[in-house]
C-alpha cells in the first residue's frame, strides 16, 4: 500500500480537500479571534446555516450555483444582526462571557435550524456542477472534490490580496498588530471590526454551501465541525491568514493519513497534535503577533 | 465573606425543606442537584478564584466516575469507600499532570488545551471496548453503609447523604480559600506579574489548584456514578463542562455559594423545561445569553448589590 | 407538563363482548426530540400516534392517555426523565428509546420498578440478550439480526471477499461482527475493515480510497442518517460502484432519506426488517395513513416500529382489560401482522420475531424504489445468554 503512488495521490486530494473545507471555516473565525480577541463557538452554526440556506436556494432557483452566491451574503445578514444585538457588547468582556453566550448561541441556532427546516437530513439531488468522476492516471476522482480544493486555494488568494494590498487589508493588519494604537492613528476600528465579522459570517456560510452537495445538510450539523475548526485556529495561530491555512493543512493531513495508516489512534491524533504544537509554540505554528 | 456563608446556609435549609416534602423524584432531583453542585462548587475554585476557565472540567469529573466504577467493579473490586477514594486521587494525579502542562498557556489558549485533553479523554472512554465504549458500563454498586444503620439504596437518604457531601465539599473549599494558598490563588488571577515578580512559581501554583479542583470533580465524578449506577462517555464531552459553566454564571463566579445555586437552577430547568417544549435549547441558550449580558455576576451578585442599594 | 387524552371510549357496539372491568392506561413515551437523533425521534413518534389511531377501536372501554419527554442523546437526563415518568407521573408502561446507551441506562431501574418497557428502536444485542428483562420486550430489531442474513445470501451470489465499514460505536461493530461470522462460515473473507468516527467531519472519502486498494470484491457496511447520505454520495462520487459493489444493513438507504441520494441509491444491496414497497393491505394502510397525517411523507421502518410498537402495548391492554398485571404479560403474548408483515414476541428472550427482506434499490424517472430479492421468513435470535 505505501509505495503504491497512487495511495498517496488519492489520499493526498481527500486531505487537501478536507484541509480546503478546514480552512474556509476557519480564516473568517482566526481573523475574528486575532483582531477582536472574540471566541466565536457558534461558527460552526453559521456553516450549518449555510448549509441549509444553500439547501433551499438551490432548491428554490434550480441551481447551486445560486447556493454559492447568496448563502454567504444570507448568513453574513444574519451575522450582523448578531453582531449588533450581541458581539458589540461583549468585545471588551474577556474569553468567559463570550465562551458562554457563544454557546447559549448554538442552541438558539440549532433549534431555530430544526424549526425552520426540520430534523430530517437534506441534499438536493440534481444539478449540481462537477458531480462527475475525472480520471487522474488510472484512478478515477470525484471532480467536485477538485472543485472544494479551487475554492479553498481562491479564498486564501483573494484574501492575502485583501490583507496586503487593500486598504482595509492595512487596517486589519494594524488593528491584529495593536487595536489601540491604530485607533489613534485614526483606523475606523469599530468599522473594520463590522467588515471583518461580516467577511468571517460570509465565508462560513460559503463553507457550508460548499459542503452541502458533497455531504447532506442537516440541523445541528455544525456542532461535530466546530472542535476541528477551533484545533486548525489554535493551531495555525490566533489571527493569521497563513497559520489557518498551515494548521488546515496539518489537521486534513493529520485526519487523513491517520484514519489510513494508524485507525486505532485517528481518534485522538488531532488532540495530540494540538496539545503538542501548544506545548512547543504556545501561541500556534505561524502567530499573527510576534 | 459572612454574607456569602449566610447565603449558603439558607441554600442548605432550601434544600433540606425541599427533601422533607419530597417523594421520590423529588430526591432524584436532589441528588442531581447535589452532584453538579460540587462540580460546579470545584470549578469555580479554577476558572473563578484562579480564572481559569476550562472546557475539559467535565472530562474529570467523568474520569472519576469510571476509575470509581472500575476500581469497584469486578475488574479491580476494591471497596466501595477505597473505590472513591482512589477514584478522587486518581483524577487528581492525571489533572496534575494534565494542569503541569496546560497551565503554560493563559485565557484563549487555556481553554482551547483544556477542551483538546478533555476531548481526548471522551474519544478514549467512547473507544474503549473493555469499558463498555458508548454503551456504557451499568450495574454500578453504591456504598453500603447499612453497618451504621443507613440504607443508601434508598433514594432519600442517598440524596441526603450527597448533600452533606456537597456541604463538607463546601467547607473544605472555602477553608482552601482562606488558606495563604488561596490568597495567592486570587492574586495569580487579579495580578500574575507582580506575583512572578516576587519570585513566586506561578506555574506550580496554577498545576496545583487545577490537580485539587480536578480531584473534587473526580469526586464528584465517583458519587454520580452510585446515583444514577450507569455511567456513559457522555459524561466526559466538552458541552457537559459547557453546562456546568452556565451553573457559574448563573450563580455567580467566584462566590462559591453561587455556583451551587446555579446547579439547583439549571438543572430545575433542564428537567422541567423539556417536558413543556421540544425548543427547549433555545430558551435555555436565550436566558443564558440574557444572564451574562445582563452584567451582574449571577444571582448572588445580584442579591448583593442590591442589599447594597438599599443600605447605601 | 404535558398531558394528551388521546383516545377515549370506543365504540359502544363492543362493549358487550368485553368484560367490564376496564382502566386508563398511561404511556410515556421516551424519544429523542433534540439532538443527533432528533429526526428518529419524530418518525417514532409520528408513527406511535398513528398505530393508536389506527388500532384504538381494539381497547374496548379501555382508554390510553400519553406523556412524553425528551432524552436527547443522554443517558444520564433519560434516566431522570424515566424516573419522573414511574414515580411521579406513575406510567403503566414505557415506549421510545432510539439510543442503545439511553436503554443500557434504564434497564436496571425498569427491571427493578417493574415498568414495562417496550422498545422501538435501539438494537443493541445485550438488552434482549445478557441484559434481558422479563419487563423489556422489543419491537424494533437486534443490531446482529439485520446484518447476519447477509452473509449467507452474498456467498451464494458468488462473493468471495468483503470488506466491512461501519461508524466506531458499539451498534456499528455488532452489525459487522454479525455479518462477519455468518460470512465466513458460508465460505467468504473478510480482507479489511474500517471504522471511522461517529461524529466528526463525515469525510468518507480517505476509507472508500482504501476499501477500492483492498481489492474486495463486495463493501459492507452499516451507516444512518446524515453520515448515510454523505457515505452514499461520496461512494457514487469516488467511482467505486464499478469494481466494489455496495452492501448495507438497510439504514443505509433508508426510507427517511433515500429520496435524497437519489441516482447515487441505485443497486444498492441491503437488508432490513421493513421496505416500504412490501405489498400486503397492512403496510398500504400503514403508508396511506403516514401520508395522509405528515404532509405525504413515506413512512420509515422507525415510524413502523413506533406503529407497532402502539399496536403491542394495544392488543396487550385488549386482552388484559382493566387487569394491569395480566397486560404485563400480555405485552409478549402479542402477535399480528403489521406493515412489515407478520411480527411476535420470543418468549425466551422478548425480542421481536419477524422478516428479513434483503432488496436492491432502483433509480427510475427521478424516483428511488425498493426491489425485494429474498425474503428471510422469522428472523429468530439465538438467547445470547438471556435468562428470564
Amino acid at each position: 500500500m505505501l509505495t503504491d503512488p497512487s495511495f498517496w495521490l488519492v489520499q493526498g486530494l481527500n486531505s487537501l480537500q478536507l484541509a480546503m473545507l478546514l480552512f474556509l471555516l476557519s480564516v473568517g473565525l482566526t481573523v475574528i479571534f486575532g483582531l477582536m480577541n472574540f471566541v466565536n463557538l457558534a461558527h460552526g452554526s453559521l456553516y450549518a446555516l449555510g448549509a441549509l440556506i444553500g439547501y433551499s436556494i438551490a432548491e428554490a432557483l434550480g441551481s447551486v450555483w445560486w447556493a454559492y452566491a447568496l448563502a454567504p451574503v444570507a448568513v453574513a445578514a444574519v451575522g450582523a444582526v448578531l453582531y449588533i444585538t450581541l458581539i458589540e457588547r461583549l468585545r471588551s468582556a474577556g474569553p468567559l462571557p463570550q465562551v458562554l453566550v457563544t454557546f447559549g448561541l448554538i442552541f438558539v441556532l440549532m433549534d431555530a435550524q430544526r424549526y425552520l427546516w426540520g430534523t430530517d437530513a437534506l441534499g438536493v439531488t440534481g444539478n449540481v456542477p462537477f458531480s462527475g468522476t475525472i480520471h487522474i492516471g488510472v484512478e478515477p476522482y470525484p471532480a467536485y472534490r477538485l472543485f472544494i480544493i479551487a475554492v479553498g486555494f481562491a479564498v486564501f488568494g483573494g484574501l492575502y490580496l485583501l490583507l496586503n494590498r487593500t486598504r482595509l487589508g492595512a487596517e486589519v493588519r494594524a488593528g491584529v498588530d495593536d487595536a489601540e494604537t491604530a485607533a489613534a492613528l485614526g483606523v475606523n476600528v469599530e468599522r473594520t471590526f463590522f467588515l471583518v465579522f461580516l467577511l468571517g459570517c460570509a465565508l462560513a456560510g460559503l463553507a457550508g454551501a460548499v459542503a452541502m452537495p458533497a455531504f447532506s445538510a442537516e440541523a445541528g450539523m455544525g456542532v461535530g465541525i466546530l472542535v476541528p475548526t477551533l484545533v486548525v485556529v489554535v493551531i495555525g495561530g490566533l489571527g493569521s491568514l497563513s497559520g489557518a491555512f498551515v494548521g488546515s493543512l496539518v489537521i486534513g493531513a493529520t485526519l487523513t493519513f491517520g484514519t489510513a495508516l494508524f485507525p486505532d489512534f485517528a481518534g485522538v491524533a488531532m488532540y495530540a497534535a494540538l496539545i503538542a504544537v501548544l506545548l512547543f509554540r504556545p501561541h500556534g505554528l505561524l502567530p499573527a503577533r510576534g | 465573606m459572612t454574607f456569602r456563608h449566610l447565603l449558603a446556609a439558607a441554600l442548605l435549609a432550601v434544600l433540606l425543606v425541599w427533601h422533607s416534602q419530597s417523594e421520590y423524584y423529588g430526591f432524584e432531583l436532589l441528588a442531581e442537584v447535589a452532584v453538579f453542585a460540587i462540580l460546579a462548587m470545584s470549578l469555580d475554585l479554577l476558572a473563578g478564584y484562579g480564572g481559569m476557565v476550562s472546557l475539559g472540567h467535565a472530562a474529570l469529573f467523568g474520569l472519576g466516575a469510571y476509575l470509581y466504577s472500575w476500581l469497584g467493579g469486578p475488574m479491580v473490586g476494591l471497596t466501595a469507600p477505597m473505590a472513591m477514594l482512589g477514584a478522587t486521587l486518581g483524577t487528581g494525579a492525571v489533572a496534575l499532570a494534565v494542569g503541569a502542562v496546560a497551565v503554560r498557556v493563559e485565557g484563549i489558549f487555556f481553554i482551547m488545551i483544556t477542551l483538546g485533553f478533555g476531548q481526548m479523554g471522551y474519544e478514549f472512554f467512547f473507544q474503549n471496548k473493555a469499558l463498555g465504549g458508548d454503551d456504557g458500563l451499568y450495574g454500578i454498586r453504591r456504598l453500603d453503609l447499612s453497618s451504621v444503620g443507613i440504607d443508601l439504596s434508598d433514594p432519600g437518604s442517598f440524596a441526603l447523604a450527597v448533600i452533606l457531601c456537597a456541604v463538607v465539599v463546601y467547607l473544605l473549599l472555602a477553608w482552601v480559600l482562606a488558606t495563604p494558598f488561596g490568597t495567592v490563588l486570587k492574586g495569580l488571577h487579579a495580578n500574575p506579574n507582580r506575583l512572578r515578580a516576587l519570585g513566586l512559581r506561578v506555574h506550580a501554583y496554577r498545576a496545583a489548584a487545577f490537580a485539587f479542583a480536578g480531584a473534587v470533580a473526580g469526586f464528584a465524578g465517583s458519587i454520580s456514578a452510585q446515583h444514577t449506577q450507569f455511567i456513559a462517555p457522555h459524561l466526559l464531552n466538552w458541552t457537559t463542562s459547557g453546562e456546568v459553566l452556565i451553573m457559574l454564571i448563573l450563580g455567580g463566579l467566584g462566590t462559591l455559594v453561587g455556583p451551587a445555586v446555579g446547579a439547583v437552577v439549571l438543572v430545575l430547568l433542564r428537567h422541567e423545561l423539556s417536558s413543556v417544549t421540544d425548543y427547549w435549547g433555545a430558551v435555555m441558550g436565550g436566558f443564558l445569553i440574557l444572564v451574562v449580558l445582563s452584567r451582574q455576576n449571577g444571582l448572588v451578585g445580584l442579591t448583593e448589590r442590591l442589599l447594597h442599594r438599599r443600605r447605601g | 407538563m404535558m398531558k394528551r387524552t388521546v383516545l377515549a371510549a370506543a365504540a359502544a357496539a363492543m362493549l358487550a363482548a368485553l368484560p367490564a372491568k376496564a382502566a386508563d392506561y398511561k404511556v410515556g413515551i421516551l424519544l429523542p426530540f433534540s439532538g443527533v437523533y432528533a429526526g428518529l425521534g419524530a418518525h417514532i413518534e409520528n408513527g406511535f400516534m398513528l398505530g393508536l389511531k389506527d388500532f384504538g377501536g381494539e381497547l374496548g372501554n379501555n382508554t390510553v392517555s400519553v406523556v412524553r419527554d425528551d432524552t436527547e442523546a443522554d443517558p444520564g437526563a433519560s434516566l431522570a426523565k424515566a424516573k419522573k415518568m414511574v414515580l411521579s407521573d406513575k406510567v403503566d408502561v414505557l415506549t421510545g428509546i432510539v439510543s442503545s446507551a439511553v436503554l443500557g441506562a434504564l434497564r436496571d431501574f425498569v427491571h427493578s420498578s417493574k415498568t414495562p418497557l417496550v422498545v422501538s428502536n435501539a438494537g443493541n444485542d445485550d438488552a434482549t440478550g445478557e441484559r434481558c428483562s422479563p419487563y423489556i420486550t422489543r419491537v424494533s430489531f437486534s443490531n446482529s439480526s439485520i446484518t447476519r442474513v447477509m452473509g449467507p445470501w452474498m456467498a451464494k451470489q458468488g462473493i468471495k471477499t468483503a470488506y466491512l465499514m461501519a461508524p466506531d460505536y458499539a451498534a456499528g461493530h455488532q452489525m459487522m461482527d454479525a455479518f462477519r461470522a455468518t460470512f465466513e462460515a458460508a465460505g467468504g473473507k473478510i480482507v479489511g475493515e474500517a471504522y471511522p468516527p461517529l461524529q466528526g467531519t463525515k469525510d468518507y472519502g480517505p476509507y472508500i480510497s482504501q476499501a477500492k486498494a483492498s481489492g474486495a470484491q463486495a463493501l459492507m457496511t452499516f451507516f444512518a442518517g446524515g453520515a448515510a447520505i454523505s457515505f452514499v454520495k461520496q461512494y457514487k462520487e469516488f467511482g467505486a460502484a464499478k469494481d466494489l459493489s455496495l452492501y448495507g444493513a438497510g439504514f443505509l438507504t433508508s426510507a427517511a432519506y433515500v429520496h435524497v441520494q437519489g441516482e447515487a441509491a441505485d443497486g444498492i444491496i441491503a437488508s432490513l426488517h421493513y421496505v416500504p414497497t412490501i405489498d400486503t393491505p397492512e403496510n398500504k394502510r400503514f403508508q396511506d395513513g403516514y401520508k395522509a397525517a405528515y404532509e405525504g411523507k413515506l413512512g420509515s421502518e422507525f415510524a413502523v416500529a413506533g406503529y407497532d410498537a402502539a399496536h403491542v402495548i394495544v392488543k396487550a391492554i385488549a386482552a388484559a382489560g382493566g387487569d394491569k398485571a395480566k397486560f404485563k404479560d400480555e405485552l409478549n403474548k402479542v402477535s399480528f401482522n403489521g406493515p412489515r408483515g407478520p411480527l411476535r414476541i420470543d418468549p425466551a428472550t422478548h425480542n421481536v420475531i419477524q422478516n428479513m427482506y434483503i432488496f436492491r434499490n432502483e433509480f427510475a424517472d427521478g424516483k428511488v424504489t425498493q426491489k425485494v430479492l429474498a425474503t428471510i421468513e422469522g428472523v429468530q435470535d439465538p438467547v445470547n445468554g438471556c435468562k428470564m
